[in-house]
This record gives structure tokens, C-alpha cells and sequence, in this order.
């Protein structure tokens, strides 16, 4: 995925009724596209997994 | 006789079975040494006695006080914040009922990171907690005033709240054991939420031993929290043949050699066999995307409506959380399924436990990590946090023990990580190490019996 831009960052927050200080959205920036890692698990992610498969893993490895 | 403050509270319980001293003597210590220490490390926020402690119970007569956040009905819980200044909850969270049922005494409230999202202790609403090794270092957050108190000998436990690394960063800091429980083990009903898919509760004591005594009385199901499980709350501490896995070479390369050199030694005294190292990085990561996106969410009307009345550091935090794409965070909670079985399948394949630093850094000082910390201060607070979010994100439980100080007399703090509902394991762990080490039982000098003082 495309790293997001500091307009775009600040856009998300203002549509949300968050309205960020001038320069802000540059500041957070790095750290929210620091967040959208490439994860060698997401190519074979089973389409059937969803959140609430966690609960079923958690017991599987008691 | 040393000030009875100053014990254990295994030996706290024993003296009250004894009769050696009564629960009100043992409540006058515990105040007498909050009356003199609190100006010095604003550990307490309140010191009002609201849970006097009952004759029988596991816990029966020992003062407890507890993070800012855990309701009580009729009692005021600020959350460390200024927007929830003078709230009071008009119910009582699960884990008080609990320590109540068990026979505890619960005299105050607890100095926290505001509204538990910040992992330094600095609070501007509140005041800084102030780590009584070194008033001048941060106690870790943001169960901070549960670290400060109970290294200080003010209560014989604490509960603290783990999002993050909010009950290890602290523990470690202030040379506690600290029990980050398993996602779902102890029930948060009646407490104070930051991120419901890592939220988790556990207890600060100064050992194994007593930790254990504070897990037995809050674990298990409570069906007002629907995620916590049926699984039974074991807590041997006798189990043996325990086997433990490290990763000494990312330990090596990536942990300062004060850190390195403590916790390497302590492995080698568990004969701890090699594995590659978890993916840390990658894990944080998502855990961040996580709790960023449900932290944002859960603070929405506020963000909106009095967003100046958080603290700038909070408020940056939460600002970013908007800008999480909702694909990005379910993503990163449906992968949430294969990372924990990849790391049974790996790490845990052939081990009980896993071992490695709590922090990778000597703990940093209160200006280093604070506002005026310049342009290294968000690389110093991702240091602090860098070995502690990946648990969170797999779920499982954790328990950090002292294992050494660095040359400046800070405590460096060793994390063990289990499979999940495995505390019992953890804790027999622990407990083995502390029967061989005294690391545990140093305080700060100016706060310990003057028999074991750090």
C-alpha cells in the first residue's frame, strides 16, 4: 500500500470531526505510514480468517 | 524488627496467620511510609481508605492500592486525566470485587499515564511519578504510580493495566515483578478502557511468590467480560522442568550491554536453548495499528469536543489513530490468528517459555523521554516499548523479574513470555529464580529495611 500523504492524513482526521493544528498532519505522518508494514503472512492469509478467530487460536494453544 | 512495610507480603500473610501483629499495625506501616515518601514520588493520587480488608480470605488484612482506573462504586477515578478530573463510578470493577472477596484492604489510588496511553510516567495533569531508585528517571508507564509504590515498600501489591507494556515497562523500571495476564485470564468489567483487543489487568508485587497470591484472587471468568475464558487458575509454583528459549544473538546486537549482559546471565542460569528471535519489530507494529485505531475510536467524543483538555503527548497519540484505515486494522487483527500460531509452531515449538529483556535500554531519565526531550525523544520512548508490544499483540501472558541494576543503580528487568493461560508456568519460573537470586529483594536505599538495600 501507498504511504499517505500529510493532505490526506489530515483530511481522515477532519472528516471525523478532528480538526488537526497547522503542520500537525506532517508530524504524524512518518509514524502512521511507519505502521503499514509489508507482513510476509498477509499473502496467505485463509480468506475465512477474521478477528474473531483469534478466540479459537487462543484456545487451540492453551 | 524490620519495619513490617518492608516485608513480603507471602510474609505479611504469614505474620497476620501468626498473630505476630495485627492487620490494623500492618495498615499503620504502610501509612506511616506514605505519609513520608509520598512527597517525594507522587505515587498515591488518593489515600482514602475504601476497602478496610476482612479477617479470612488469600489476602485477608494486606493493603492494596490499586491504578487510578479501576472503579469503585461511589469512589472517584480520575484515569490520570484532566476530562475524567473528580469522575466517580457508580460501579465496582471485577478485579475490586475479587481482591474484596479475598479479604484485602484497599487504601487509595494509584498516579498513572493519563487515561493509560503513554509508557514514562510523566503526567501533566497529575505530576510526574517520580522511580525511587532516581527521582530523576522515569518510573515506566503507565501503571506508574503502581511501580513507584510498590519498589517504595508503601503496599505490599498493586494492580496495574497492560496495553502495551503498562504493568513491564514500570515493573522493570522500579525493580518489581510485574504479571501481564493473558487476553481474556482476568476479567476488565468496571475498568477503565483503552484498546479492547489488548487491554489486559494483572498485578506489581515484589515477587513471583506474591504476585501469584494476587493472580489466584482476580483470574477467571466473569461473564460481564465475554472474552474472558473458562480456563483454570493454575498457579503452581512448585512445577520443575521448565524449559526456556532465547535469542542471545539479537540480544546481543540490539540490547544495550548492560541489558545484555543481565539478562544473558540469567538465561544461561535457566539453560535456556537458542531459537531465532520473534519477529519484534514487525509484531509492535501492529500492535501500534491496533491500539491506535480502538484507543481513537474509544476517545472519539472527546477528540471532538475537548481535545484541549488532553495533554499534547495524548493528544498527538490519539490524532493519529484517524488516520488508520479500517482495512488496515482488521487486517492486522485477522493476522492477529496466524502470528500467535506461528509462534507456537516456532518459538514455543520446544520450550515452555520465552526469555528476553523487558527493556533493551538502560531506563531513561524523566527529561530524556518528556517534552523537552528534543528530537531523540520519540526514538527513546520506542526503545522503552520496543520488547513489550509484540506480546500484547499475540495475546499471551508475561512476567518480568529483576535480573540485575545497570552503573548508574537502575534496575534492569528480565521478561518470560508463555503460551496462552500459561501464568502458572511463568510464575513457577519466576519463583525458581528468585529462590536463587537476590536481585528481587534489593529496595532503594533510602526505602528498604536496611537489610537488603540496592
Amino acid at each position: 500500500m501507498k504511504p499517505l500523504a500529510s493532505e490526506t492524513i489530515e483530511a481522515l482526521a477532519a472528516a471525523q470531526g478532528v480538526p488537526l493544528a497547522p503542520g500537525r498532519a506532517e508530524r504524524l505522518a512518518p509514524g502512521v505510514n511507519a505502521l503499514n508494514v509489508a507482513d510476509p503472512l498477509r499473502e496467505t492469509l485463509p480468506f475465512d480468517v477474521d478477528p474473531t478467530s483469534y478466540l479459537a487460536a487462543r484456545e487451540r494453544a492453551k | 524488627m524490620s519495619e513490617p512495610a518492608t516485608w513480603s507480603l507471602a510474609q505479611a500473610r504469614a505474620a497476620l496467620e501468626r498473630r505476630q501483629l495485627s492487620a490494623a499495625e500492618l495498615l499503620a506501616s504502610c501509612r506511616a511510609r506514605i505519609e513520608r515518601w509520598q512527597p517525594r514520588l507522587n505515587a498515591f493520587v488518593s489515600t482514602e481508605l475504601r476497602s478496610p480488608g476482612a479477617e479470612r480470605g488469600a489476602l485477608a488484612g494486606i493493603p492494596l492500592a490499586h491504578k487510578d482506573m479501576f472503579y469503585r462504586a461511589g469512589r472517584v477515578s480520575n484515569c490520570g486525566s484532566q476530562i475524567r478530573k473528580g469522575w466517580i463510578a457508580s460501579q465496582t470493577a471485577a478485579v475490586l470485587e475479587r481482591l474484596d472477596a479475598a479479604g484485602a484492604a484497599d487504601i487509595g489510588t494509584l498516579n498513572m499515564a493519563e487515561f493509560a496511553y503513554g509508557p514514562t510516567g510523566h503526567n501533566e495533569h497529575w505530576g510526574d511519578c517520580c522511580n525511587p531508585w532516581n527521582p530523576e528517571h522515569i518510573t515506566g508507564g503507565s501503571s506508574s504510580g503502581s511501580g513507584a509504590a510498590v519498589a517504595a515498600r508503601l503496599v505490599f501489591g498493586a494492580l496495574g493495566s497492560d496495553t502495551g507494556g503498562s504493568i513491564r515497562v514500570p515493573a522493570a523500571a522500579c525493580g518489581v515483578t510485574g504479571l501481564k495476564t493473558t487476553w481474556g485470564r482476568v476479567s476488565r468489567h468496571g475498568a477503565m478502557p483503552l484498546s479492547h483487543s489488548l487491554d489486559t489487568i494483572g498485578p506489581l508485587a515484589r515477587s513471583a511468590e506474591d504476585c501469584a497470591l494476587i493472580f489466584r484472587a482476580i483470574a477467571g471468568h466473569d461473564a460481564r467480560d465475554p472474552i474472558t475464558a473458562h480456563a483454570p487458575v493454575e498457579a503452581d509454583l512448585g512445577r520443575r522442568a521448565l524449559k526456556v528459549a532465547v535469542s542471545s544473538d539479537w540480544i546481543e546486537r540490539n540490547a544495550h550491554p548492560e541489558v545484555a549482559t543481565a539478562v544473558l546471565a540469567a538465561a544461561r542460569s535457566f539453560a535456556a536453548r537458542e531459537v531465532e528471535a520473534p519477529e519484534f519489530d514487525l509484531l509492535s507494529a501492529h500492535c501500534l495499528t491496533v491500539m491506535q485505531a480502538e484507543a481513537s475510536a474509544q476517545h472519539a467524543q472527546w477528540m471532538r469536543s475537548r481535545s484541549q483538555d488532553y495533554s499534547s503527548a495524548v493528544r498527538v497519540r490519539l490524532e493519529a489513530g484517524y488516520a488508520i484505515p479500517a482495512a488496515q486494522y482488521l487486517e492486522a487483527l485477522r493476522l492477529r490468528t496466524m502470528w500467535l500460531e506461528r509462534f507456537m509452531a516456532t518459538t514455543l515449538a520446544d520450550a515452555d517459555l520465552y526469555l528476553c529483556p523487558a527493556v533493551p535500554v538502560p531506563i531513561p531519565t524523566r527529561e530524556e523521554t518528556g517534552p523537552r526531550g528534543g528530537a531523540e525523544m520519540p526514538r527513546r520512548l520506542a526503545e522503552v516499548t520496543r520488547l513489550t508490544r509484540w506480546v500484547n499483540y499475540l495475546g499471551v501472558p508475561a512476567l518480568v523479574v529483576p535480573c540485575g541494576f545497570d552503573t548508574r543503580g537502575l534496575p534492569i528487568g528480565l521478561q518470560l513470555v508463555a503460551r496462552p493461560f500459561a501464568e502458572g508456568a511463568l510464575l513457577a519460573a519466576g519463583h525458581a529464580y528468585q529462590r536463587e537470586t537476590e536481585w528481587h529483594r534489593r529496595a532503594p536505599a533510602e526505602f528498604g529495611d536496611g537489610a537488603r538495600t540496592g
